[in-house]
């Protein structure tokens, strides 16, 4: 299963967008589909700084509970309002209107511990 | 060692997410998700295997006299192809579990909680004394629930006799599918349904006839991340979440299934004790003024003080797409029209005690 062009993706089945100095956050599509219909999504605050791979938000399913540890860290500019009325966009299309929040960059070095759609096929193919 | 029902090869085809329960593989969901499923039982039908759940037959003349008192409520009286819903308790009125007794013209069937299988299997035989044989029929025989407002022209095919003239909580001895097997007009969703107790090699062919003649009207089938949401919408309890040995039938609400003017049972004292007293903590369900999902064991405050905590929650497709919940809380918290507080990571969310069910058939 190829992922889409031009994407980074973390182990933690985020996915990051780069334009310039913000990066747009979201989930996999293995990530959705793992976690079933997603009812829920809490995600930080715009204006927060976010460091690399904390956990600064959830996703939550009719059953289960799961962490967003974000891929980038950075201040928060942007949430994707719609979700919020309508989560299972997140289910229907988590690489476009199913996207997360946008961050701007603390460092662009950070995007070196995240991997390619490849490498992401890669491990998803190991874990299942 | 898990063990798997009759249908598990048919669960993994059909792409069954399997999840352990109750010392079972059993499908949590399937590829249409929850949601799907969810819809399918409130609109059309859904197909569940309940297989886990613990079967146990009962034999002889002392099992209504005897059943009487171990339960609250009444066995006794009970009259072939009658079902009754019952609450096995401790001398303390907590529960051991809740069950239903099945009575056909020559013997019972009991059913229970898989989760509760092996303690009730050891609870009945220490208890057993005069004319009653019990079997252990638990994983030999399957149950498959059809459930949904379809379920009858959808089944009816398939069975000897006419169930759309059974009533709610009776049952028929019959063949289904060509199979001897005992139905019940009995379900755990809020809709019309019946539960068939099939012998587990016939299970397999009734489970495919049945699919495979409804698919077309919109039968699915339904695992049990569905079945969660269907019962808490529908006001039923879940063991371990609204009644467990210490929750007794009255804190969850059960009283109406409680006969304190039974002679005595197990309990009886206490739970005469605890009606009379009337100040005892109790389930209610909250419907949350927001979206976010109340889960067990989160906090429920009053004024920032504890009161309580949620015992089962979910987003309720049914009731608006609302956050709704059930809680164990203070006698003072549990009028209808209060306001509380859920504490979700850290953050108080408010919302109001409202009347069970969440929903209810039209």
């Amino acid at each position: 299963m190829a992922q889409p062009a031009g994407l980074l993706f973390s182990k933690d089945h985020e996915w990051v967008k780069l334009d310039g100095d913000v990066a747009t956050v979201g989930i996999t599509d293995y990530a959705q589909t793992s976690l079933g219909d997603i009812v829920y999504v809490e995600l930080p605050r715009i204006g927060a700084t976010l460091q690399q791979f904390g956990n600064i938000g959830v996703v939550e399913s009719v059953k289960a509970v799961s962490d967003i540890l974000t891929p980038v860290g950075g201040e928060v500019v942007e949430t994707n309002d719609a979700i919020d009325a309508d989560p299972s966009l997140v289910n229907r299309a988590p690489f476009d209107e199913g996207w997360l929040f946008k961050v701007k960059l603390a460092d662009h070095g950070e995007t070196g511990n995240l991997m390619t759609g490849d490498a992401y096929d890669s491990l998803i193919a190991e874990s299942a | 060692m898990l063990r798997r029902t009759a249908l598990f090869d048919i669960h993994k085809a059909l792409g069954g997410r399997i999840v352990p329960f109750g010392g079972f593989e059993m499908p949590v969901q399937y590829t249409s998700g929850i949601l799907a499923e969810h819809d399918a039982v409130r609109k059309r039908a859904g197909l569940f295997d309940l297989s886990h759940m613990a079967q146990f037959e009962l034999r002889g003349d002392d099992v209504g006299a005897w059943a009487d008192v171990l339960t609250v409520n009444h066995v006794s009286t009970m009259k072939p192809f009658q079902a009754r819903y019952n609450i096995f308790t401790n001398a303390q009125g907590g529960a051991h579990d809740d069950v239903i007794f099945y009575r056909l013209p020559d013997r019972w069937l009991l059913i229970v909680n898989a989760s509760n299988a092996a303690k009730m299997w050891g609870h009945l035989q220490t208890q057993a004394h005069g004319d009653v044989l019990l079997t252990n029929r638990h994983g030999d025989d399957a149950l498959i629930a059809i459930q949904g407002p379809q379920s009858v022209s959808m089944l009816a095919p398939f069975v000897t006799g006419d169930i759309a003239a059974m009533k709610y909580y009776t049952c028929l001895e019959t063949t289904v599918g060509g199979v001897r097997g005992v139905i019940g007009r009995t379900g755990y969703t809020g809709e019309d349904g019946f539960e068939l107790f099939v012998p587990g090699e016939a299970a397999p062919g009734i489970w495919e006839a049945l699919i495979h003649a409804n698919r077309g009207a919109g039968l699915i089938p339904c695992g049990l991340g569905a079945r969660d949401v269907l019962r808490l919408e529908a006001g039923m309890p879940l063991y371990g979440h609204e009644l467990d040995e210490t929750i007794t039938p009255l804190q969850a609400g059960l009283g109406w299934a409680v006969k304190l003017t039974k002679p005595d049972f197990v309990g009886k004292a206490a739970l005469a004790a605890q009606a009379a007293a009337g100040d005892f903590p109790r389930i209610v369900g909250l419907r949350l003024d927001g979206r976010v999902p109340a889960r067990a064991g989160y906090r429920v405050l009053r004024d920032g003080a504890p009161v309580g905590e949620i015992r089962s929650g979910s987003i309720a497709p049914s009731a608006g797409n609302a956050s709704i919940a059930t809680a164990l809380v203070d006698a003072a918290s549990a009028t209808v029209g209060t306001r509380l507080g859920v504490e979700v990571r850290g953050t108080e969310h408010d919302a109001t005690v409202v009347n069970l069910p969440f929903y209810q058939r039209g």
